[in-house]
């Protein structure tokens, strides 16, 4: 465990060091950017110079960075000359309620779904969930929201995407459907591995025994098989969830919702770096930290199973 | 049957692929505002988009570089990724340890988001998501690629080869490599179908394919909006990306059901009737 740890830590430094780099690599000139196309005089472009920390190194810019990070502070956007930390703090709540509910709707459709195609084998019904799953894995989740939105428009009019939402209640109900676009796909992956997992414990030898001892099939189901076939789908939830997370970057455009999204997005056509690598640095962080968690999770709950 | 049908669709995608010019009635890019977001006709089997080009040809133009642009993805996953993880299996040391915690850096990014910054970093354009896709897909395949070629090195073919004197070169390319590829194509498949997703939804952002040059994503960028007045601006391209990918994937689970003896039905006791009673004669 302490290695997965020190792993955790020491990728984290690493894609920290990438996503810098990487970002440095653009050719567009960050004072050209500050500027806008204003008229300058070499005495601003020095200010600007000063004011971002472009006349440092890129050593001394990294670790100013990196203290910045660690103090909550994201760097100064190019664009708006405001902290990055002002301009996203809004932002986060919609794409991690979008991340957050549509890993909830995925677990909850996708697990008793890969149960009961387990259970069902071989038969229609199997076949069905099947085909099913395939059309929603082939299925981008922008696609899905558009389709989406077109449906329901058909149907009902006068439905409303778009709309400010005041509570937590309509917070919550403007981002179902775009959780649910984005769940589908997830659903897919996971009602799958749910589904094999469960068979392989279907045939193991200890559930001819709780069965042949009388147990209940739902005891036998559930207190026995499926805390088997569990680990495997929480591994794969694990790494999936960086679908989720991407996800909702193109789900929030289809329902123009304020998100993380549109920001890195913007920021990436516009060349804005600090946005740039600071949204990208939190979403990897929050996608490394879930793998950690459920890696060191599954070790938890599976004495077994040992970390390498 | 199914794998029949999803190979019949896909060699039917690559021939409008290579043809699209012969088939498509209109040019793709030319606009026509008299005709703004028509409903299909005759003269236009798909209908129109908000700029008046025939949605036709444009998908018969798109399959084209969403085509292209897949294969391109896979192709320089496979030429960086087949070699470097060959290498990592079969020399293991400090060489493997250095390349697997590399793909474990690369692997910590969710797969579109380093493809977002690699286009941060180099631009915008189809070239630049092609080629950062393509560097997310290296781990992935590197690792497949090491985890067999770690069960064959240790094979009495190797022995032998080595035993004959081969250089490590060769017994990496000609001996190992062989061995694997079936393995490796299945991937390879099922790696385009996630290509023309991940290019797709490149392109719906902007990131990937500029606007005019059709492609399915930007088809979609495109259309989207305007999709109450001509349900097919978004309706087709989303269609065939789906159709394509799924028949991608089936194509590829089929040909891994075949490969592996394990799964495969054992023929029919019928068959063997005859030459056992002959042989009882």
């Amino acid at each position: 465990m302490a290695d997965r740890i020190l792993q955790y830590i020491v990728v984290l430094i690493a894609s920290s060091a990438v996503i810098f780099i990487l970002v440095r690599m653009n050719p567009a000139d960050p004072v050209a950017v500050i500027l806008g196309g204003r008229q300058t005089n070499p005495q601003t472009v020095a200010n600007i110079r000063r004011e971002f920390n472009l006349d440092k190194s890129y050593f001394e810019q990294y670790r100013a960075w990196i203290g910045g990070i660690l103090r909550g502070d994201f760097g100064v956007s190019f664009r708006y000359r405001r902290p990055v930390t002002a301009l996203v703090k809004d932002r986060v709540p919609v794409t991690a309620g979008i991340v957050i509910m549509s890993a909830v709707i995925s677990v909850l459709v996708a697990i008793p779904t890969g149960i009961f195609a387990a259970l069902k084998r071989n038969t229609w019904i199997d076949t069905g969930i099947s085909l099913i799953q395939l059309l929603l894995v082939a299925c981008p989740p922008f696609l899905t929201s558009i389709l989406m939105i077109w449906a329901i428009t058909a149907v009902a009019p006068t439905f409303p995407f778009v709309g400010s939402y005041d509570t937590f209640w309509q917070f919550l109900r403007r981002i179902f459907l775009p959780s649910l676009a984005l769940s589908f796909s997830m659903i897919a992956l996971t009602s799958r591995v749910t589904r094999s997992c469960m068979m392989d414990q279907l045939q193991a030898n200890y559930r001819t025994v709780a069965v042949s001892k009388g147990l209940p099939p739902s005891a036998v189901i559930f207190r026995h098989c499926l805390k088997n076939a569990i680990i495997p789908v929480i591994t794969v939830l694990g790494s999936q969830s960086g679908i989720l997370i991407v996800g909702s970057v193109l789900v929030e455009k289809v329902f123009s919702l304020a998100g993380l999204g549109s920001v890195l997005i913007d920021a990436i056509k516009a060349s804005d770096y600090p946005i740039v690598q600071g949204v990208t640095m939190l979403l990897v962080f929050v996608f490394m930290t879930i793998s950690a968690i459920l890696d060191i999770a599954y070790c938890v709950i599976d004495p077994r199973i040992r970390l390498t | 049957m199914p794998l029949a049908v999803s190979l019949l669709f896909l060699v039917g995608v690559i021939i409008i692929a290579v043809f699209a010019e012969k088939l498509a009635t209109h040019d793709p890019n030319r606009l026509d505002v008299t005709h703004r977001l028509d409903a299909p006709s005759h003269e236009h089997p798909l209908g129109t988009d908000k700029t008046g080009r025939d949605i036709y040809s444009r998908l018969l133009h798109g399959s084209r570089i969403t085509i292209l642009s897949a294969f391109g993805v896979v192709l320089i996953s496979a030429l960086i990724g087949i070699p470097l993880g060959i290498a990592a299996g079969y020399f293991g040391g400090l060489a493997d340890k250095v390349f697997m915690r590399m793909f474990d850096v690369i692997l910590a990014f969710p797969s579109l988001l380093l493809a977002f910054v690699f286009v941060a970093a180099f631009g915008r354009g189809i070239t630049n998501a092609v080629l950062a896709l393509g560097i997310v897909y290296v781990p992935m395949l590197a690792r497949l690629t090491r985890s067999l070629v770690l069960v064959e090195k240790n094979k009495a073919y190797v022995e032998a080869a080595r035993s004959i004197g081969y250089s490590n070169a060769h017994i990496m390319m000609a001996e190992i490599l062989p061995n694997c590829v079936d393995t490796l194509a299945v991937q390879m498949t099922l790696d385009i179908g996630y290509a023309v997703l991940d290019l797709a939804s490149m392109s719906f952002l902007g990131l990937g394919v500029q606007p005019p040059t059709p492609d399915w994503g930007a088809m979609l960028e495109d259309g989207w909006i305007v999709m109450t007045s001509n349900p097919f601006v978004a309706l087709a391209p989303g269609t065939m990306i789906v159709m394509t990918v799924v028949a991608l994937n089936i194509f590829g689970d089929g040909v891994r059901s075949y490969l592996d003896p394990a799964q495969k039905k054992l023929p029919s006791i019928r068959k063997y009737r005859r030459p056992v009673r002959d042989l009882r004669k």
